[in-house]
């Protein structure tokens, strides 16, 4: 399948039909999703009506929409009309059928995108490999023995499968970031609050952010910036204003303060995830190292508060349906569930405090550098991991580069980026900027995009994914 | 000047920790047999161990917490009737 700006363009110009762009997404998620599991629903009806009425408006010589035409697919815990949000779990396939689209499937739809279904996920967002027992293991497309990441897998590997050019997923303490980095695709986490997370199924009421994937950065930001505005309605949702980022993206980088994160984000980083960063920073422009506040406890704060949050918004099931939930995070809600309050109003004290240190920070630097993930893909099943000689837990480590930013709100694209010595896998850079500034993460990517050092793998490049 | 205190703290005991989850699953009536309530149990030492690191913070009285909840949106008129 074609890139999703060639496609737009294609469709807009009239080249192909969205019908067409459609019936070729189609084949492709039936010939290889039996191998990648990235899939749990295909809404193919309902993306014909919808690429039929795209079409409709071409023949008619209105003119389209930003995404008019670019198939695309969520995350299961979005609400899609008339399909049970699943959010990963099987419990929650006794919920009645959404009544309404989320506010972000509405906004793409208002865009032109046409939806082709719902994808895979760690059940209830607790996980960063989307092994899900219910529905099986998303596998990485670049060797399928290894895992996609996740949360937000099924979004990941859907784009790195070159099924849809662009996917929805979620991010709470790296769950877009992770897969991103793992399948070698590009994510955007946008600022705590800047989208509506209205119609969403929650994790973590008070860390959960919704973010796109694509196969480009303006790919990226065009549906970033369709997906954007006011939503009086999500108490989460604080952006009071539409700052489109798609006009910012060929400003380049000169004059901005690009630094590289040191400790922490090195030294919990094995020799290829910092080789990333090194061409990355090297490609920008960046020499200097920069210390992040804190990021130790940070993460520590971020652990507690989704634990705390997780287990009391499941505490009525895990009372009386334990034996439902996914065995690999059932015990970790249930912890949450137990922990004193005073952990959890620690934590959330220490958030405030935190975030006036990251802002403070970022009075001296514009964009950040850190890896997105300590290593890249590990195998299905993998339980440890070591890093700078202590040994992890491999699916909570997968993690602890991208939670201190979470933390703090940030905005931050993952570029997808080919080290050596990874077999070919793919580790991801994170570039994070100030609270709001989303267009400068975006204008770094495009430099590291148009320099040809963050991109997606050729077609050619990926396993064989075909049933 | 470090966020950390110096005050020394001691770690529960695994043991303490797993008489700590089977009380409090009891008072949040979450019935756990006992290879769920160990499992649990290994969870809740390592986030205790993350608490630690929080607890050792010198957060002041007058550290909120992080906002989210906001009574009403701000009003945006200047001088609402009856204001002074």
């Amino acid at each position: 399948m074609s890139s999703a700006v060639a496609l737009i363009h294609q469709v807009a110009t009239g080249q192909v039909s969205a019908r067409e762009v459609l019936a070729a997404a189609i084949e492709r998620v039936d010939a290889t999703d039996a191998r990648v599991n990235a899939f749990t629903e295909r809404t193919f009806d309902r993306a014909r009506s919808e690429a039929d009425a795209i079409d409709t408006r071409r023949a008619r010589g209105e003119v389209l929409p930003a995404l008019a035409g670019l198939p695309y697919a969520v995350k299961n815990l979005f609400d899609i009309e008339g399909v049970a949000t699943l959010a990963g779990s099987k419990i929650n396939r006794g919920l009645p059928a959404a009544r309404a689209d989320a506010v972000l499937v509405q906004r793409l739809k208002a865009a032109g995108a046409v939806l082709v279904g719902a994808l895979n996920m760690d059940e209830y967002a607790y996980g960063f490999t989307t092994e899900n027992t219910h529905y099986g293991p998303t596998r990485n497309p670049h060797d399928i023995t290894r895992i996609s990441g996740g949360s937000s897998g099924g979004s990941a590997a859907a784009v790195a499968a070159r099924q849809v050019p662009l996917t929805l997923g979620s991010d709470t303490n790296g769950s877009i970031r992770v897969p991103s980095s793992l399948c070698g695709v590009w994510g955007l986490k946008p600022t705590f609050g800047r989208l509506s997370r209205r119609g969403t199924y929650p994790f973590v009421h008070s860390i959960d952010h919704l973010g796109p994937f694509s196969d480009s950065v303006e790919a990226l930001a065009l549906a970033y910036d369709a997906m954007q505005g006011e939503d009086r309605l999500d108490p989460g949702c604080q952006a009071q204003a539409l700052q489109p980022t798609s006009p910012q993206l060929s400003k380049g980088v000169g004059g901005l303060r690009i630094g590289i994160l040191g400790g922490y984000f090195q030294s919990n980083a094995t020799g290829a995830a910092r080789s990333v960063v090194a061409n990355a920073a090297k490609t920008l422009g960046a020499a200097h190292e920069v210390t992040w506040p804190e990021p130790e406890l940070a993460r520590a704060a971020a652990f507690i508060i989704t634990a705390s949050e997780g287990g009391s918004l499941h505490l009525k099931d895990l009372r009386t349906r334990a034996d439902e939930f996914e065995p690999l995070s059932v015990h970790r809600f249930i912890a949450g569930a137990l922990q004193p309050a005073d952990w959890y109003l620690k934590a959330q004290r220490y958030r405030r405090r935190y975030r006036d240190l990251v802002n403070a920070l970022f009075e001296q630097w514009d964009v950040l550098i850190a890896p997105a993930t300590p290593v890249s893909a590990p195998a299905i099943g993998t339980e440890w991991l070591e890093l700078d000689g202590v040994q992890h837990p491999a699916r909570a480590a997968m993690g602890l580069l991208t939670q201190p930013i979470s933390f703090a709100g940030c905005p931050v694209v993952a570029a997808p980026m080919w080290p050596e010595g990874t077999g070919g896998m793919p580790i991801g850079v994170q570039l994070i900027a100030a609270p709001w500034r989303e267009d400068l993460c975006l204008r770094a990517a495009q430099v590291l995009q148009q320099a040809g050092v963050a991109r997606l793998a050729p077609a050619a490049a990926l396993a064989n994914t075909k049933a | 000047m470090s966020a950390l205190n110096s005050m020394p703290q001691q770690p529960m005991t695994a043991d303490e920790v797993l008489r700590y989850v089977k009380a409090a699953a009891r008072a949040m009536n979450l019935p756990l047999d006992e290879n769920a309530a160990r499992s649990v149990a290994e969870h809740l030492g390592r986030t205790a161990a993350m608490a630690t690191l929080i607890d050792g913070v010198d957060l002041a009285a007058e550290d909120e917490l992080a906002e989210i909840y906001r009574p009403a949106p701000f009003p945006i008129i200047a001088n609402p009737e009856g204001a002074n």
